[in-house]
């Protein structure tokens, strides 16, 4: 496990839990980064290195489930490992439905932990991966002008370019022209490579 | 569906009251016109056997007819009453040394099994004489042997053996001069009565082992989250020493194990605990909440007669259905009911306690239980629904935070707030069950 560019991050309103937590973490060589609470989590500039979340689901005021809708919100993109002291198993369902890695009662062994941890870090490396190449697409999409977002939107809709004309009442050859410079700027060999683009930048349904 | 309806529940005992009294009043009457009767008739024989005072004699024999007539048709007239009644009656000559039934109406034979054959002539405890009642008969005995009126109830069989219990009532019929002459009998078949009665205690106590077992379950489960909390840290640190220590120091090393092992031993207890107590999955049914209030209202009637208070239902007129677990819910209104209860204890003033169903919106009903007792101070406000508080002497501080949980389970939400002249209103809300409707 390469941990010397990873951050652990521990959410625990218990103090003791984020003290021992961020020794066990510490010992193994990782980064920890402990909260007592969701708000000082969210307050956090979070660096852009693989990471994960070690989150407590019952806090105060900001319960687990609810930080994770906030995370979302914000765009704060890392791996969640449930803990909790009530071993539920609505509860589990519902983080694990949520997309949660896994989900730890309790007192848990560092093997468990740590097992949790290797596979939300790999999940990790994969989401960076993908935010990286979609915040790519995105840089692409701006220099697009509006004519040629237009056209952009239309061809990955899948329409042929005699339907984009007559839809904007201009010739065939003025689309062509501007769905040239649309597979230019935005590098893509084929229109299926654009289509790609569009869906993992979240612009089309998959 | 906007009307509502109002009404107040009394104790159904004033029913069972009035009924009592109204047959002591026709049976003081019906013996008050048996001994006048008696008289007139004495009259009537004394004049036929020849005082011969002609004119007199005449015009007063023709107003005894009269009276006598009259009498008569009234006796008729008490006898169909007598006869009439669901009560068994029957009438005892204490003249006589055996103390033989003389009279007993239709309702007897019917309620006893026997026929007049078997009755009439026969000593009413000879009748029931094989069952293993005998200190109720022997109190009665003493009763009417102190010269007083006898009322108790008790379990009797009829003829075939069937079981069925009745209120008796004996009382004597004495002359002018005081000497008893009769005995007359009234047995109510309470059975009804007495099954409903079973009924709700069973109930009752059913709720209370369900609501015993919530709490304990309730309890060792946050017992559970508050051990576990400091034994997933010692755990932690254990571990991480162990790993810092890496090769080095074998004793130390051996110690941490110990700790380790220990700390999962303590681990699996409570694990093991709490799956025992694994609360049972709700059984949610279609429930109309109006239903579920009056059943419970009758399970804690008692209680609430009991200290000298009543309810006011203000109920919703054909409420839509809501999904629920029918003996959950009842735990929590059960629950508030007796919190009101108690909180109206110490003010004398305080009688009535309203219990209230509206549609809060299109989707959700509200529930309100308000009470006119102490109110809650501002600073338990807070705390009021966590574990472990509670203002009573004697409470666990489990019963409001058990029924936060149960109405959070049913999706809802339990509240409470002071009323602004005295007294506390507990509200909770239950979503419709949107696909059951009517």
């Amino acid at each position: 496990m390469t941990s010397n560019n990873s951050i652990i991050y521990v959410v625990d309103d218990e103090v003791s839990i984020c003290r021992a937590l961020g020794l066990l973490l510490k010992s193994h060589g990782f980064r920890a980064e402990t909260f007592t609470s969701a708000v000082d989590f969210l307050a956090f500039k979070h660096p852009k290195v693989l990471s994960c979340l070690i989150l407590d689901i019952r806090l105060p005021n900001i319960n687990g489930f609810a930080l994770q809708g906030m995370m979302a919100e914000r765009g704060i993109i890392t791996p969640i490992i449930f803990i909790t002291g009530h071993g539920d198993i609505p509860m589990t369902v519902k983080a694990m439905k949520a997309g949660a890695i896994d989900f730890l009662a309790k007192p848990f062994t560092d093997k468990k932990l740590f097992d949790a941890i290797t596979i939300a870090l790999s999940k990790s490396k994969v989401q960076n991966k993908d935010q990286s190449e979609k915040d790519k697409i995105l840089r692409r999409i701006k220099t697009l002008s509006p004519r040629e977002l237009e056209v952009f939107n239309f061809v990955v809709q899948g329409m042929m370019n005699k339907n984009i004309a007559s839809k904007r009442g201009t010739s065939l050859q003025t689309i062509k022209v501007h769905r040239g410079r649309v597979m230019q700027k935005m590098q893509a060999k084929t229109v299926t490579e654009l289509i790609h683009m569009a869906q993992k930048a979240g612009l089309t349904a998959s | 569906m906007k009307s509502k309806i109002k009404n107040k529940i009394k104790a159904p005992l004033l029913k069972k009251v009035t009924r009592i009294n109204l047959e002591k009043k026709i049976r003081y009457q019906s013996d008050e016109l048996k001994s006048k009767s008696g008289q007139l008739r004495q009259g009537a024989n004394r004049e036929k056997l020849g005082f011969n005072r002609e004119k007199e004699g005449a015009d007063r024999e023709r107003q005894g007819a009269k009276r006598e007539k009259l009498a008569e048709e009234q006796i008729h007239i008490r006898t169909k009453a007598m006869e009439s009644t669901f009560d068994g009656i029957f009438i005892i000559d204490a003249k006589k040394p055996d103390f033989p039934i003389i009279y007993a109406n239709q309702s007897f034979y019917d309620l006893t099994g026997y026929s007049k054959n078997e009755v009439i002539g026969k000593n009413y405890f000879l009748l029931y004489g094989y069952n293993d009642n005998s200190r109720v008969y022997e109190e009665i005995k003493q009763t009417l042997r102190e010269g007083k009126s006898f009322q108790g109830e008790m379990l009797n069989f009829k003829k075939n053996g069937e079981k069925f219990w009745s209120l008796l009532r004996i009382t004597q019929v004495r002359d002018k001069n005081g000497i008893t002459t009769h005995y007359v009998g009234n047995k109510t078949n309470t059975t009804l009565m007495k099954q409903r009665d079973l009924e709700i205690k069973e109930q009752r106590e059913e709720l209370l082992h369900v609501t015993r077992v919530g709490k304990l379950a309730e309890f060792v489960s946050s017992l559970a989250h508050e051990i576990s909390q400091p034994l997933t840290a010692i755990l932690s640190y254990a571990q991480a020493a162990q790993r810092l220590l890496k090769e080095r120091e074998p004793q130390l090393q051996e110690i941490l194990q110990f700790i380790i092992n220990d700390d999962q031993r303590a681990a699996e207890v409570i694990r093991r605990l709490r799956y025992l107590l694994k609360k049972t999955k709700p059984a949610f049914e279609s429930l109309d909440i109006n239903v579920l209030i009056n059943d419970t209202v009758s399970l804690i009637m008692p209680d609430v007669t009991a200290r000298d208070k009543s309810i006011k239902l203000e109920l919703f007129t054909n409420p839509p259905l809501i999904q629920g677990d029918r003996i959950q819910l009842q735990q929590v209104l059960l629950n508030l009911i007796s919190n009101s209860l108690e909180a109206m204890e110490s003010s004398k003033d305080a009688h009535e306690l309203s219990l209230k169903t509206s549609l809060k919106d299109k989707y959700t009903i509200l529930v309100e239980v308000k009470d006119s007792g102490c109110g809650i101070p501002e600073g338990n406000m807070k705390k009021l629904f966590t574990h472990f508080f509670t203002s009573k002497q004697d409470g666990l501080g489990m019963g409001l935070s058990i029924s936060r949980s149960i109405v959070e389970a049913h999706g809802g939400h339990l509240e409470a707030e002071n009323n602004h002249d005295h007294g506390a209103t507990f509200y909770f809300t239950i979503p419709i069950d949107l696909k059951n409707n009517r």
